[in-house]
């Protein structure tokens, strides 16, 4: 089976001028299809930076990235754009309200991806944007309101039926609950894997919550400071972690049955042993979560 | 145009839209309804308003209400000109700016800076000499000298929403910079535009008369509201009461001008969606 993503010795600098800084320092990364790969690691790590290069919104300096055996780094212009309107691969942003145009209502904004792609009738475009709004559960009377009258859960489910209906193989998620609260983040996690079994889907999910992950993601990549110092199947990765960043990332979960999730001494003894590895490289100062 | 549409159903929008449909039908029609030739002297100089001569006459002896109508088209076919050219090579630049990469914001900043360190009446006299002095002239001068303060205003507003998600959503969707304009960002700059809009034909009017007074554009004895204020100002020990028609007839189109731009703002953009919320009795989300 060929990959459906597949970035190699990917390098990414941002900034302009003197203040331009290398954020990714060579990275891989390989997504199957139907396959919900987590990405971890703390702000600044590059994960951001990571999913904008995949999708061609940060250029990268070297390496390559091939969705569906197709070099993206190299579209400009037209066939950039030729390229995105096949929809092979979307987003979802972190925030929904403000990932949604506020003047724009919900049918709009799930319909646009198909709009731009052109040839569709109004007609066409009711029916699927009725189909969208059942695959991500929304009630169909919400598709005339504007996402000021949504509640967060409902808003993150169109900006899900967004990207959706365009029929993507590849769903960049950054943190996509992590502007929800915990009841409305397992009915959009499970949505997720929801549309990973019927649609094939692959799902890159960027997050800094472990535990939004365990259930869900089959692979989970670790980046630090702009490198990948760990991937595995999830077991792996969480059950045995062999990086001291990683460690501390897996002990630094809060337990409901601990009193304290992590002693002070324990957390101090792993930060040492992530210093001691110090990857040299400044932590990248422009990257960020959003 | 959905938000001059929804402007309409304030009071004050409705006012405003009165008034100025009055204007307009004024300055298609006015040359036509007036009582005497606006150009004819007379030798009754300077007389108050009677039944012959409704707004008097003015230092020579011509009626003022004649003139006042004659002077209509010109008067606001040329603030519309003007704010017309000032609004293409503005507002254009401005949204493209954010756009088509560094050198061209950078090219467009230092052209609009230029434009904005030039003394006005200087260009406007020296567009005068070159290209000959009248009325068209004077406008695309006027036009040039008020480009810049729509290219900043447009561009600020831009900037605010260049790079929100749902404009990048959509470039990930593939489309084009034209439509990403056209769906995510017109209708977020629009409240803003309009109001500096009213706002620069007002000023129009007013620039206009200035010209007039200097003798630049509108050559007298054409008439023009502006020139017959600055005719009337001359004679005020004489006829204290000659500035108020003239004057009248601007103010009330500036400002319902501002009035209908004011409520195009309240309408439209943020204050409008929590009206329309409100409106409705929902809750208003943190928008």
């Amino acid at each position: 089976m060929t990959a459906l993503l597949e970035v190699s010795g990917l390098r990414v600098e941002l900034g302009h001028g003197r203040g331009r800084t290398e954020v990714l320092h060579g990275v891989d990364l390989t997504v199957e299809p139907g396959q919900i790969v987590g990405l971890i690691g703390e702000t600044g790590s590059g994960k951001t930076t990571l999913a904008r290069a995949v999708l061609g919104l940060a250029p990268p300096n070297s390496g390559t990235v091939l969705i569906e055996e197709q070099n993206t780094t190299k579209l400009r212009g037209r066939a950039l754009r030729a390229f995105r309107r096949s929809g092979a691969a979307q987003y979802v942003f972190q925030d929904p309200l403000r990932s949604l145009d506020p003047d724009r209502t919900v049918f709009d904004t799930l319909v646009e991806g198909l709009v731009v792609q052109g040839g569709r009738s109004r007609d066409e475009l009711r029916d699927a944007a009725d189909r969208v709004a059942r695959l991500v559960s929304l009630p169909a009377e919400l598709l005339s309101k504007h996402p000021g009258e949504l509640s967060g859960g409902q808003r993150q489910r169109v900006a899900i039926g967004r990207a959706m209906a365009v029929e993507p193989k590849l769903l960049i998620c950054d943190e996509p609950v992590s502007a929800l609260d915990a009841s409305t983040r397992i009915t959009i996690l499970e949505l997720l894997l929801e549309l990973r079994r019927e649609r094939g889907l692959g799902v890159i999910m960027i997050t800094h919550d472990l535990g939004s992950l365990a259930g869900v993601a089959d692979r989970v990549t670790v980046l630090y400071r702009g490198n990948v110092v760990e991937s595995g199947s999830t077991q792996e990765v969480l059950l045995a972690p062999q990086h001291p960043y990683t460690r501390l990332l897996v002990e630094s979960v809060p337990s409901l049955f601990d009193d304290e999730p992590l002693d002070s001494n324990r957390r101090g003894e792993l930060r040492d042993a992530v210093r001691a590895l110090e990857l040299d490289e400044p932590v990248a100062s422009v990257a960020g979560t959003r | 145009m959905k938000q001059v549409a929804s402007a309409l159903h304030t009071r004050a929008g409705l006012i405003a839209a009165i008034v100025l449909a009055l204007v307009l039908v004024l300055a298609v029609i006015g040359p036509y309804i007036a009582p005497f030739d606006p150009l004819k002297n007379s030798g009754a100089i300077l007389q108050a308003p009677n039944a012959t001569h409704w707004f008097g006459t003015d230092y020579l002896g011509r009626d003022v209400l004649s003139r006042v109508l004659a002077g209509a088209p010109l008067s606001v076919y040329t603030a519309f000109e003007a704010v017309g050219i000032g609004l293409v090579i503005g507002v254009i630049p401005g949204i493209t700016s954010v756009y088509l990469g560094r050198t061209y914001e950078w090219i467009t900043l230092r052209v609009m800076d230029g434009l904005i360190a030039l003394p006005f009446l200087i260009f406007a006299i020296a567009v005068a000499a070159l290209l000959g002095n009248a009325v068209q002239q004077a406008m695309i001068a006027v036009g040039i000298l008020i480009a810049p303060a729509f290219y900043r205003i447009t561009r600020a507003a831009v900037l605010s929403h260049a790079n929100s998600q749902y404009v990048t959503a959509s470039q990930l969707f593939g489309a084009s910079l034209f439509r990403v304009i056209r769906t995510h960002v017109w209708s977020k700059i629009l409240p803003t535009l309009v109001v500096a809009t009213a706002n620069a034909t007002a000023a129009g009017l007013l620039i206009v008369s200035s010209l007039t007074f200097l003798g630049i554009g509108v050559v007298p004895p054409d008439p023009t509201w502006g020139g017959i204020l600055a005719s009337d100002l001359s004679y005020l020990s004489q006829a204290p009461y000659g500035p108020i028609f003239p004057s009248l007839l601007i103010m009330a189109t500036v400002g319902s001008l501002n009035l209908l731009a004011d409520a195009i703002k309240d309408t439209s953009g943020d204050h409008g969606r929590v009206r329309l919320l409100k409106r409705r009795g929902r809750r208003v989300g943190t928008a």
